[in-house]
Order: C-alpha cells, then structure tokens, then sequence
C-alpha cells in the first residue's frame, strides 16, 4: 500500500518540484561538505606534525587527547571545565555592572539631551581608545588580581552597550510619542512606557555586543597574566610549546562563544516574544 | 437649527505654519468651526491640505500658536483627556498586545488592572476582536488593526473622537466594511466624532455634516449638512449622487 502511494506521488511530481527537492537536498548537503573540508584541511595541514619537537601543526587526534588528559590531569588544579567557569565568572561580573550601569546611562544619554550634550564628548574619548590600551596601566595600578580583570573586562564592552542603548532612546519613532500626548502621559510614563519598550531591540543589540566584546576581552586579559581562565590555557600552551593545549584552548572559547550568542538570542526571544515576526 | 444641537467643541481663528528651508509655510488658515455634540462631522480635503495639522492641534500633538480652541465652552491648551484620537498610521505598539494597547489610556490614567480588563475587554468585544486578546499587532490583518486603534480610543472614554484618514491604508473592500462597523459603533456608543478623509463618497456616506476645506494652507470652503439624508445611506441615491457631484465640483484639486 505504502509502496503503491509513494509511487503514485512520484508521477505526480512536476518537473519544478523535482528541481525544488534537489535544492533542498543540496542546502542540507552543503554544510555537511563545509565541516568535512575544514577536517580534510586541519588533517592536511597536520601531516608533518612532531608532537616530540612540537613543529608542525598538531593533528585532531593529538588535540582529542590533549583536551581529555585536561580533565585528568588538570592544569594548576583546573580542568578545562573550571578554566572556562573562571572566564565565565569574570565576564558576568563585569556584564553585571554593564547591563545595571551602562543601560541606565545609556537610557539618560538617549533620552534627555542635556546629559547628552555633557557627557558624550566625555564618553566618545573613553570609547576611541581600544580597551587593550589600558591594560598596562590597570596593572601598574591594581596588579594582576581578580579586579584589575574585570575592570579591563568593564573597559572592554560597557561602549557596545551604552552606544546602542543611546540609540534606540534618542530615536524613538515619534508616531509612538504622539498616542502618549493624546492620551496625556506623563514625562515619566512617556520614558517608561514608550521610550522604553520602543527602544527594547536596541537594548538587546547592546546586550548581545556587549557579550561578545567581554568574552573577548577577558581571554586577552588573561593572556597578558593570570593563573586560571581560557586565556590562561592559551598562553601556557603557547610558553610550553604545548601546540595541542593551545588548539584545545581555541576550541573551547570558540564553542563557549557559540553558546553565549545562543543564550543571549533565547533570552531576547523569551522578553521580546513581537520580535519573533516573520521576516 | 433644533434646539438639541449643543456644540461641544469651538475652534476659533485656528491658523498653523510651518518653517521649511527657513520659509513659513502655512498649513492651515483662519479656520473657525462648531462642533456639536453626538454629530458625525467629516473633515474633507483634499491630500496634504492640512487636514493632519488641524486634527494634531486640536489632539494637542502639535503647538496651538494662533487661535482659541473651547471645549464646552472652557478654553483648553494642548493635550485632552476629553479629545480622543484613532492614527492615521494606526500607531499601534508592536510591544503590546491587542489587550495591551487597548489598556494603554487606562493604565496611564492610573486604573487597576481588573478595572482596566474590564474596560478594554468591553471595547474589544465592540469592534469585534474577541479572541484576538493576546495577539500581537504583527499578527492582525490591516482592518484589524485599525480595530483595535479604535478599541483603544474608545476605551479612554473621550466625548470627541477624532479619526484621522483612519482607512486610507485599506484595500476598498475593507475600507467599506469598516465605514459600516464605525457607523454600528458610533451608533451604539455615542459620541462626537471628528472624522478626516480625501475621499468625497465616504464623506457623503457617512456624515452629518461635512466640511470641505481647501487646498493647503486648509481653510474652511463650505459646510454642508446632510441631516436630509437619512440613514442608513445608499451610495445610489440620487440624493446622494447630487451632493456627492455639488462637492466634488467644490473640490480644489490636490497637487
């Protein structure tokens, strides 16, 4: 039965449906060869590999091995898991202070103008020089402790969020304004009800940036001197010429920066459910 | 003139200009107009004569800088809570649901929230969107949308309701179904309503009286009154085909 439907649906199909389903076969074909040549790629660059001497490129099994005996053999007392969640703490402490901090003065700098004429030239110099820059003058100040991280970590993406909160407060569509004047709102219901909400995609812009950007940060941060953290892992592979360590280092910030993004996108989605309109 | 009528709403000299390019560009003149209460008064002009500046005056949205606007013969200064306005550009908040945006006047007023369900459930049920409560504007066709644009004017409770060009965004089949639903509404609310079109046939169709103004700067050109007309009204009257033409060859064409 099952045998004679599909074969009668066969027939059926036109010549442009037969053409649709190829495409469709070729988009799911197409990712699958991106991967598989990324692995040919990483496997040809590694066949003069010397783990002995450490030249070369390592190959993905040595790195496969190297990123298990992490686990076994920790590094200063830290499996990968743990180097990661110390990176993690010190962005969240740092993203803590943006999303408190530098949404509300992001809001007062986008939507009242005198606090704009006053501190933007103040803020536009704090955000050209690249947050790097600060970094030995940080150290000399506070050391190489906890707290001079997340301070650099701070420098590094409160910009992103403040730029975009700005934005969106001090571009609020004006048609929105004028359904609070009809219906008498007050300045402060204008901000909290209108100004607001309208800006709410603008905020979440700034929170996705402001993520990235610290998760960045921190692994230069902790590249430039540290015991614990991601950064850490890369730089120690680096000065033990343990290629497979750093490789495994880079894996791991590549997927923990995956999930970041992912996880800031299904918060967004979860707060701002009308932005979830077909585009 | 019976002795029911009772005007609501003076405007009084109403003039407004506009600096483009550093040039005063008048966008309505000397406009002086009664309202009466519980009429269906249309505004008919022809495109960018005016029409929008006039209404976002007496709305409050813009400046009033010449002339004297009374309600019930108290003079008043920008924004009313007695004067209710349903958007041309619908104007609806994309962050809010149907429900949402329908509560939106009340929840600035300071209500309760089961007040504000109440009121706003009452009004959606009125122009016909129950079960659409927890959508969201994206989500509703264009005809819905103007629905729930007039929900949230009508919950307010405002005495005038100013409409302006509330349809001029709909496909003609819409736009004649939803001539009829504000007709059922005003009818089962009463209200004064201040309504804005270019279109001659729907002034005609729906109005007590009408005014015609010119082209831009907006002047008032002439003021009929249809009470003749009875309603419910026939498009193929030939009463209403005679004012339909007497205005048409009234009508300053629109640039």
């Amino acid at each position: 039965m099952e045998k004679g439907m599909s074969g009668k649906h066969a027939i059926q199909l036109s010549q442009a449906e037969i053409r649709e389903q190829r495409l469709n076969l070729l988009y799911k074909i197409l990712p699958i060869l991106s991967v598989l040549l990324l692995i040919g790629l990483w496997l040809y660059a590694s066949r003069g590999y010397n783990p002995k001497v450490g030249s070369g490129f390592p190959t993905p099994a040595a790195v496969w091995d190297r990123t298990v005996r992490l686990f076994t053999a920790p590094v200063k007392k830290r499996s990968l898991i743990m180097h990661a969640l110390v990176s993690l703490r010190r962005i969240g402490i740092a993203l803590a202070f943006d999303w408190t901090f530098g949404i509300v003065f992001g809001i007062i700098i986008g939507w009242y103008a005198k606090p704009r004429a006053f501190f933007s030239p103040m803020f536009d110099a704090f955000r050209a020089v690249p947050p790097l820059a600060w970094i030995p003058l940080i150290t000399l100040w506070f050391g190489i402790g906890e707290f001079p991280k997340i301070l650099i970590v701070i420098f590094g993406s409160l910009a992103s969020i403040v730029v975009n909160v700005k934005a969106g407060l001090s571009t609020v569509d004006r048609m929105y304004l004028d359904v609070g004047t009809v219906f008498n709102a007050s300045p402060m219901q204008t901000l909290i009800k209108i100004a607001i909400p309208s800006s709410l995609d603008a905020i979440f812009a700034g929170v996705r940036t402001s993520t990235s950007a610290a998760w960045m940060v921190v692994l230069a941060a902790e590249m430039l001197g540290a015991d614990a953290g991601v950064g850490f892992l890369i730089s120690r592979g680096m000065d033990s010429i343990d290629m497979p360590l750093v490789l495994t280092g880079m894996i791991a910030i590549g997927i923990v920066g995956a999930i970041l993004a992912i996880l800031t996108q299904l918060v967004e989605r979860l707060i701002c459910p009308w932005t979830r309109k077909s585009k | 003139m019976d002795k029911k009528k009772q005007v609501i709403l003076s405007l009084r000299n109403i003039s407004h200009s506009f600096i483009v390019k550093n040039e005063v560009k008048a966008a309505v003149s000397d406009v002086s107009l009664d309202v009466y209460d519980n009429e269906f008064l249309v505004v008919l002009g022809p495109g960018h004569s005016g029409k929008t500046v006039l209404m976002n005056v007496i709305a409050g949205i813009e400046k009033l800088v010449e002339g004297k606007i009374y309600l019930r013969g108290e003079e008043i200064h920008g924004s009313n809570r007695s004067i209710g306005m349903v958007f041309q550009s619908l104007n609806l908040m994309p962050w809010r649901t149907v429900m949402q945006n329908v509560e939106f006047g009340l929840e600035l007023a300071g209500l309760d929230k089961k007040q504000r369900r109440l009121i706003a459930q009452k009004h959606i049920d009125l122009v016909r969107l129950s079960g659409f409560e927890s959508a969201y504007p994206h989500e509703l066709s264009g005809g819905m949308k103007q629905r729930v644009g007039i929900a949230r004017a009508y919950a307010n409770n405002p005495e005038i309701l100013i409409m302006d060009e509330p349809f001029g965004a709909l496909d003609a089949q819409t736009r004649y179904a939803m001539e009829e639903e504000v007709l059922r509404i005003w009818k089962e609310e009463k209200r004064t309503v201040i309504f804005v079109t270019n279109n001659i046939e729907e002034a005609v169709y729906l109005a007590d009286r009408i005014v015609l103004l010119s082209n831009c700067p907006a002047r008032v050109k002439h003021i009929y009154d249809l009470s003749s007309l009875g309603r419910p009204r026939n498009m193929m009257d030939p009463e209403f085909l005679r004012i339909r033409t007497e205005i048409s060859q009234n009508t300053d064409l629109a640039l």
